[in-house]
């Protein structure tokens, strides 16, 4: 017979709560609360009514057994707590702590089922009573606030960072595309306007520098491709289970009809290793690297791609015997932050979105990427894991004659 | 022969349509060139081409169905022109029936060798022309004589399995082409094989690697083309 009449109350507090929050909504909108929508409202009143009823059933044995307010009390100022934690505002708190101490007063204390603020002792318990809850309740709802405050920050930190992030990809790739483009134009206008004068050595010095950097601009957007490729599929990259030595040699071999000059030596182990990837991928980042390798390390001693495996990983080493790399751009090789702008003005050199691309492609695959001088020039190593399962493994490899 | 091949280039892109006729009139090929799919089709009917150069990527038809169109009645070779990422296209255009494919961008030597694999394949698969087959397959110290079953590398007898040895030969036997997986394991282990698994065939693969070549990371004799199939070098005979 409490219930229903708790229930009642709360029903016309309820109506008073809707007022009060469209009033504190206004209040608080320079805190940027969330609309309360008539959903959460529901939500709190069912909330409310619900601990507080399960406050009102755990009280009863207090009182039947010991006739003991004190303890009734503070199981509703539990109750208050638990109010507050949970629900939207602090206006639903402040009112079940009133409620509390009107059911203590009306229901567990003599006279029963009557208000009486008369008893001797009785005025200072609810008085601090009320106190105490609506302390606590204002006390989480503010730090809820402020708690929504401080997330809210923070993702608009995050999303300016995105921002940056992009804006300085953009300006990487715009100023790796223009390059080549001058170096194109610039060529083709020279030949056009200059035909009778050029000998056939230097329009063929010509045709070739546009051949080189048409190709260069090619594998840049083949490298934009791989983004968006990444990019697109909402989920990582679609791995399929490929075999080591297949997805080298073929990189090797498109690396070396782009670069017929180039020389590379491989070396691979003798087993039969298969690794789940995204093989068009992983051949993009080794002819980045191999690429890398080429223009910077600019030396006679071929590059050197080394592959091993170590325990549940394989690992690709690609080592040039050039200059290495400058050591205060080694924390940042992969940052994809242009060349810095004051070096001398040659891109083709500067590692643009390339490094960044490969960092991306490898993180996506559960691997990772370093970047080191050893004593003779610069070494970029990665890991990719192998294949959890040994299914494949003796597949007959053991009656291998070598 | 002293008739100049006919090759039509089904291409909508008019640059690289261009730049073909012009190669392709410069190696003695008599080149017809369409836009469109259908402007494409009538041609082939009318114009009793010995290739054809087809670009997936149409403004009409899908190049899938030029395909199945052309094979509903004849077997002049086509090669296929694709961008690098539709791997998936390319297997089904060569599992359509496409002879090969080349991949944008591409150079001349590229393109020139690819025709030149797909006519003579085209002539020995008995193109109308009485040649056989040729006997034997050699490039660069690889020798292998299919009469007598035998696999030499540098003079030296290689041991091969009998599918190794069935694999091997059916790549030298149509040398300089592209071989979807399907395709080879329905050729080598028959039509009920499990096609999804292709993990015998690598497997296979990977042993005849070790055995053919020096240095399996870089292949010289056998190429992979990954998500795609195997192509095994050109012969010098």
């Amino acid at each position: 017979m409490k219930q229903p009449y708790l229930a009642a109350m709360h029903k016309q507090m309820n109506k008073k709560l809707k007022a009060h929050i469209s009033r504190q909504k206004k209040k608080h909108a320079k805190w940027k609360t969330a609309p309360m929508s008539s959903d959460t409202l529901i939500q709190n009143g069912i909330l409310t009514v619900a601990v507080l009823s399960t406050a009102t059933v755990l009280a009863l044995p207090f009182f039947f057994l010991g006739n003991n307010t004190a303890s009734v009390a503070i199981i509703y100022i539990l109750a208050v707590v638990f109010i507050a934690r949970y629900t939207e505002g602090y206006i639903p708190g402040i009112i079940s702590s009133f409620i509390g101490v009107i059911c203590v007063n009306y229901v567990f204390t003599y006279p029963y089922m009557k208000i009486d603020f008369t008893l001797d002792g009785y005025p200072v318990t609810f008085f601090g009573m009320i106190m105490i809850s609506s302390i606590i309740s204002t006390m989480t709802s503010h730090l809820k606030v402020q708690n929504r405050i401080i997330n809210e920050r923070e993702k608009l930190l995050m999303e300016a960072e995105k921002e940056t992030m992009r804006a300085n990809l953009l300006r990487a790739i715009s100023h790796d595309l223009r390059t080549p483009l001058t170096g194109i134009i610039g060529t083709s206008s020279t030949y056009i306007e200059n035909q009778e004068t050029l000998s056939e050595k230097e329009k063929m010095a010509l045709v070739q520098n546009i051949y080189d950097d048409s190709n260069w601009l090619l594998n840049m957007v083949e490298n934009l491709l791989t983004i968006t490729r990444i990019r697109a599929n909402a989920d990582p990259i679609h791995k399929t289970s490929e075999l080591l030595e297949e997805v080298v040699s073929e990189a090797v071999q498109r690396f070396r009809k782009r670069l017929p000059n180039a020389q590379v030596k491989v070396r691979i182990p003798d087993d039969f290793i298969m690794l789940p990837m995204d093989a068009t991928l992983i051949e993009q980042v080794l002819i980045n690297l191999l690429e890398n390798a080429y223009y910077h390390g600019s030396s006679d001693q071929p590059i050197q791609l080394n592959i091993s495996v170590e325990e549940d990983f394989a690992c690709f080493e690609i080592m040039d015997f050039g200059p290495g790399i400058p050591p205060d751009k080694l924390p940042v090789i992969f940052d994809g932050s242009p060349s810095t702008p004051n070096q001398s003005g040659d891109s083709r050199k500067g590692m643009g979105i390339g490094l960044t691309i490969c960092k991306t492609i490898i993180t996506a695959h559960g691997g990772e990427i370093q970047a080191r001088n050893h004593k003779s020039g610069a070494a970029f190593l990665f890991r990719l894991p192998l294949e959890t399962t040994a299914d494949y493994e003796n597949d007959g490899l053991s009656e291998n004659d070598l | 022969m002293n008739l100049k091949p006919t090759v039509i280039v089904i291409e909508d892109e008019k640059s690289i349509c261009s730049f073909i006729e012009t190669t392709l009139t410069a190696h003695q090929y008599k080149v017809l060139a369409a836009a469109t799919g259908q402007e494409g089709l009538s041609l082939i009917t009318s114009g009793f081409p010995d290739l054809i150069l087809l670009d997936l990527g149409l403004p009409d038809i899908d190049g899938l169905d030029i395909i199945r169109q052309v094979r509903g009645w004849s077997v002049i070779p086509i090669i296929v022109i694709s961008a690098r990422t539709q791997e998936n296209e390319k297997v089904l255009a060569l599992d359509s029936g496409a002879d090969d494919y080349i991949t944008k961008p591409f150079g001349t030597s590229e393109l020139l060798a690819r025709i030149r694999t797909a006519l003579r394949h085209h002539h020995l698969n008995g193109g109308g022309a009485l040649t056989r087959p040729e006997p034997v397959y050699s490039f660069d110290g690889l020798n292998i004589d299919f009469s007598k079953r035998l696999v030499t590398l540098n003079d030296e007898e290689i041991h091969l399995t009998q599918i190794e040895y069935k694999l091997v030969s059916l790549l030298a036997k149509n040398a300089g082409r592209v071989l979807t997986y399907d395709y080879i394991i329905n050729h080598i282990w028959g039509p009920y094989a499990d096609n999804n698994n292709n993990q015998i065939l690598r497997v296979n693969m990977a042993h005849i690697r070790r055995k053919l070549e020096a240095n399996p990371a870089e292949p010289h004799y056998i190429f992979t083309e990954i998500g795609v199939g195997y192509r095994m070098r050109e012969s010098q005979v």
